[in-house]
């Protein structure tokens, strides 16, 4: 079994959950663009603040919210120890041969990471509160104006949600073929970066033969079913945009502005 | 060699919500030049235990023994050359652009000189009647050929215990026939065999001992005829037969094999 990570959901009762995938999916943009529009740290401290409102709102467990950001941590600290080591600006704190410290590094560095975070944090919640269907279901209604010029919304969607559905189904193969390279003696952490390179090999090779054979029988099991594309498909759930999700969305609107004139 | 697991336990994804036990503490012995059957309904516990023989995975309480020494001690590449194991369904890790370099894989990773390398990938290859595949690709087989190649990869290391998952699952009948005459075979060679396996009939043909597993727990571990005759009805379909029988005709004795079953019955009928 693979540990959760970014963008997995998260499946529990909560109004944050509740809402419509379309507003979801729309407020996480604004938010995203708003967040580019704030130019103070504390603009983007009320902000996180509402996120972690939010967070706290979805009965998400905060361990495993935090774990989500994981991934990120990497670049987060790699931006910090740039603003911090090359910014010119504010008073010196501290020197160390050709390095110094200065406030107006260590201000951007914070700044930043802060925005870093609260990004990827904002994408996090919206997949992490919304099974990968609904995305799928409200990113094609959003975008189904453009099949007026013929763009493939259902298809394009489709492929989304596809995708997202494979993901731990090629991790659990990619465990078992490297077992079983295991017990043929495959070693896939010794040597150098080329050895370690070419030991990927014989997982890469048999996992990119069994997407393609699962994506051959995923297409016969799709057709047997009368699968033909999205022109003229009903569905079983409607989306509903409710007053609850307008006010949601205008909410996230607010909470931005107070942020970017702050 | 004598491999021993003793009160094997394994818990998937601790202290998560994913929580699952799935070994409860199993206690078996694979003896020397013996083929041990191991059977079970689905989520009973084989595969993540033939896993442990190996230790692909390492058990979370318990022990497992080779020759009396704890297995962990061991060094990784040597107890994985001892112990050979064949997943389910192991054609899904072919990847070399012929069968004869997939065969070779594992004797290369050995360090095997190259003249021993190809002698040991000729050898398996035709201990599993696969000679004729070695200079083809082996995405261009049929599902048996497949097979039957990736299980050559394993038995080129010469392992001293060949553990297989399923081995027979999907294929047709020949190949089976020929599978289970190759599992005959190594044992009289003085290879131990683990065979897991749904088909009790299959199992009732080759193993000299079946362990019976249920929940992660060793549910029964004994001779064929122990095992089977005492839940008859769930059983080979020789022994419900001969248990049926046995009702009115308690001389028929306890046969298991295909072919004791009907000397058996052939005496019966003479008598």
């Amino acid at each position: 079994m693979t540990s959760r990570s970014l963008g997995q959901f998260y499946p529990v009762a909560s109004p944050v959950h509740d809402l419509d995938p379309r507003a979801k999916i729309l407020a996480t943009a604004v938010f995203v663009v708003g967040l580019f529009l704030i130019d103070s740290t504390v603009g983007l401290l009320f902000v996180a603040a509402a996120l972690v409102a939010l967070v706290t709102m979805s009965r998400i467990p905060a361990g495993t919210f935090l774990l989500l950001l994981r991934p990120v941590l990497f670049i987060v600290a790699l931006t910090v120890l740039f603003q911090v080591l090359f910014s010119r600006e504010g008073v010196t704190l501290a020197e160390w041969g050709f390095f110094e410290i200065r406030s107006g590094g260590l201000s951007l560095g914070f700044f930043l990471a802060l925005r870093i975070l609260l990004l990827v944090s904002s994408a996090g919640l919206l997949t992490a509160t919304t099974a990968p269907v609904a995305l799928a279901d409200g990113i094609e209604d959003l975008l189904s104006p453009l099949k007026r010029v013929r763009f493939p919304a259902h298809e394009v969607a489709m492929m989304m949600t596809i995708a997202l559905r494979f993901i731990p189904t090629l991790g659990k193969e990619a465990e078992k073929i490297k077992g079983a390279q295991a017990a043929r003696g495959a070693d896939f952490s010794e040597g150098g970066p080329l050895r370690r390179a070419r030991s990927l090999v014989p997982l890469l090779v048999p996992l990119t033969v069994g997407a393609f054979r699962r994506a051959d029988e995923l297409a016969e099991a799709m057709e047997s079913r009368g699968y033909r594309g999205g022109e003229g498909r009903t569905r079983y759930r409607e989306l509903r945009f409710r007053k609850r999700d307008a006010l949601a969305l205008a909410v996230t609107a607010l909470v931005l502005l107070v942020g970017i004139l702050l | 060699m004598r491999l021993e697991l003793r009160d094997v336990r394994y818990v998937y994804a601790p202290g998560t919500p994913f929580e699952v036990e799935a070994l409860r503490g199993v206690s078996l012995v694979v003896e020397p030049g013996e083929v041990l059957g191991i059977v079970g309904g689905t989520g009973s516990g084989k595969s993540t235990l033939v896993q442990h023989m190996n230790l692909l995975l390492t058990p979370t309480g318990g022990e497992v023994l080779v020759d009396g020494v704890d297995a962990t001690t061991l060094k990784k590449s040597e107890l994985r050359r001892r112990v050979g194991l064949v997943f389910q369904f192991p054609e899904s890790a072919l990847f070399a652009p012929t069968v004869e370099e997939d065969v070779a894989f594992a004797p290369r990773q050995l360090g095997l000189d190259e003249e021993e390398v190809q002698e040991r990938v000729l050898e398996s290859l035709r201990a599993l009647e696969a000679g004729e595949l070695a200079a083809r690709s082996p995405f261009a087989l049929s599902g048996g050929e497949k097979r039957r190649a990736a299980i050559a990869g394993v038995l080129a290391m010469k392992p001293e215990v060949l553990v297989l998952d399923e081995p027979t699952a999907g294929l047709d009948p020949a190949t089976r026939e020929d599978l289970l005459a190759l599992i005959l075979g190594l044992r009289n060679a003085g290879i131990s065999v683990v065979l897991v396996s749904h088909d009790l009939d299959e199992v009732a043909e080759v193993a000299d001992r079946v362990c019976a597993l249920q929940e992660g727990r060793v549910r029964a571990i004994g001779t064929p005829a122990e095992v089977f005759y005492r839940e008859p009805a769930q059983a080979p379909a020789t022994v419900r037969v001969a248990s049926l029988l046995r009702e009115s005709k308690p001389e028929i004795g306890a046969p298991v094999r295909f072919a004791e079953t009907l000397d058996a019955l052939r005496a019966l009928q003479g008598a």
